[in-house]
């Protein structure tokens, strides 16, 4: 369930803009959602040859080029996939914990 | 004082000291082993190293020439141990059918890490104390014995005229898994795979190397010429028995075949016989109503028994020898006993069939064997 929690908001982010592992990381963090960093790696792999993701090379000012991710029409859709479970289950949980 | 090294780390260069660059180094190598079922295991390792990169790259802007161990210890820290990714990627993965089945706390892993803290033992060969193959020393470390007194004890015992140590010794090295990750070695131990003890592990491979010493070879007193003279001897007959068994690979590939044939001629006899009874068997085999008993209940249990008594160890073996060529993942351990049970009841079935026939037909029986 974590990982599939860490999955959607990997995707969400990248929803927002296209963004470079290290970004991704610094948010992750932020949101205390990964303990270590190697977490993220296999992840994004994964996703990527799930066809949800897709990078680009860019020119980086600072050092070599850089790998930036971005959600693929496939990723896009299932990202909506997940918005509608995800809202479904906060529903069960808000109707459950009020009544 | 310390020796510095250049290296290039996900395409910039750094200067880094030489203890610093074997613990990367073996950090690195460690997340391959890690990561070497999974698909795209090398963009993996790619981008981590990409992002070790830009770690060090920070540290040096902020005004200092070489990458120390201390920087590279930190750096691990925040990436974490193969082992810590492992924890959230793996065990969680959607995909389950992927969890590793040598790792043995894939499942329930993620429910609570002391979860992680299993004290029990498995059994690897050991290489990082090995003489031929490292079964004896991973047997020696499975038991908690001395590795050099059960050495002694096997010479003794193969001394004394018990030649037969020989192959079970080549099966053991083909059947048992090396202890490759860190988590491995410390699960043939018997120790806890904790955080903690990974850690320590890793940097005790690291200081073994650091320091050039592998244990028996190199120890602080310099070697005799005889002590030598054994290490060469040892080395050489490592080297003649690896040659020999792919050797003995090589050979056994026609047989296998040829064995192959036989077990699916012997399926397709026994389902003729659970088909169409005796007479087409017996059609099948123009000699087979000399061992055929006459009852057909036996001859059906018989020949399944027969089919499984020669087919476990044929398929195992197989599995073996693919495994150790192609390096697939061993076969795990309940499989591996229920096969071994398997086997041990078809060959009662299969005796106990044949005695009940020898019985019925003395003659014929003593024909037979």
């Amino acid at each position: 369930m974590r990982k599939g929690m860490l999955e959607y908001c990997i995707m969400l982010l990248l929803h927002k803009e296209p963004a470079y592992a290290s970004d991704i990381i610094q948010k992750l963090k932020e949101a205390r959602l990964i303990v270590v960093e190697g977490t993220l790696y296999p992840l994004l792999t994964r996703l990527k040859n799930d066809d949800l993701l897709g990078y680009e090379w860019i020119e980086s000012t600072q050092g070599p080029p850089r790998k930036y991710y971005r959600l693929t029409e496939k990723g896009e859709v299932f990202l909506g996939e997940l918005e509608m479970s995800w809202k479904e289950l906060n529903e069960t949980v808000n109707h459950i914990s009020n009544s | 004082m310390k020796k510095t090294l250049t290296v290039n780390l996900g395409g910039t260069v750094f200067n880094i000291d030489d203890d610093a660059y074997r613990l990367l180094d073996n950090y690195l190598s460690n997340l391959k082993i890690h990561f070497r079922k999974e698909a795209g295991a090398d963009e993996i390792v790619d981008d981590i190293e990409r992002r070790i990169s830009e770690l060090f790259a920070e540290k040096l802007s902020a005004g200092s020439q070489v990458i120390t161990i201390a920087d590279v210890e930190e750096v691990i820290a925040r990436m974490g141990k193969p082992e810590d990714m492992e924890t959230e990627g793996e065990s969680s993965s959607a995909d389950a059918g992927s969890t590793n089945a040598g790792g043995g706390y894939g499942a329930g892993a993620w429910s609570s890490n002391t979860a992680y803290s299993t004290t029990r033992r498995r059994l690897y060969r050991n290489p990082d104390d090995k003489m031929l193959g490292g079964v004896i020393s991973g047997m020696a470390a499975y038991l908690g014995w001395d590795v050099t007194l059960l050495r002694l004890l096997l010479l003794v015992v193969l001394i004394c005229g018990v030649g037969t140590l020989i192959p079970v010794y080549i099966v053991c090295w083909l059947i048992i898994p090396e202890a490759r990750t860190a988590a491995e070695k410390l699960s043939m131990r018997g120790e806890a795979v904790t955080v903690e003890n990974i850690g320590k592990t890793v940097t005790d491979g690291f200081e073994k190397v650091a320091n050039g010493v592998n244990d028996y070879m190199r120890s602080d007193k310099p070697r005799t010429f005889l002590q030598k003279l054994g290490d060469t001897l040892v080395m050489v007959v490592g080297w003649l028995l690896k040659i020999c068994l792919v050797i003995f690979a090589i050979i056994c590939s026609p047989i296998l075949f040829v064995f192959g044939v036989v077990f699916v001629a012997l399926l397709f006899a026994a389902i003729a016989v659970a088909v169409g009874g005796g007479a087409a068997l017996i059609s099948l085999f123009p000699m087979a109503d000399v061992v055929l008993p006459t009852s057909p209940l036996s001859a059906i249990v018989m020949y399944i028994a027969g089919i499984l008594l020669v087919g476990i160890p044929l398929v195992s073996l197989v599995w073996a020898i693919f495994s150790q060529i192609f390096k697939w993942q061993p076969m795990n351990s309940g499989l591996k006993w229920t096969l071994v049970i398997l086997w041990i009841v078809s060959a009662a079935c299969f005796g106990i069939c044949f005695a009940v026939q020898g019985a019925t037909f003395p003659e014929l029986g003593i024909f037979n064997f």
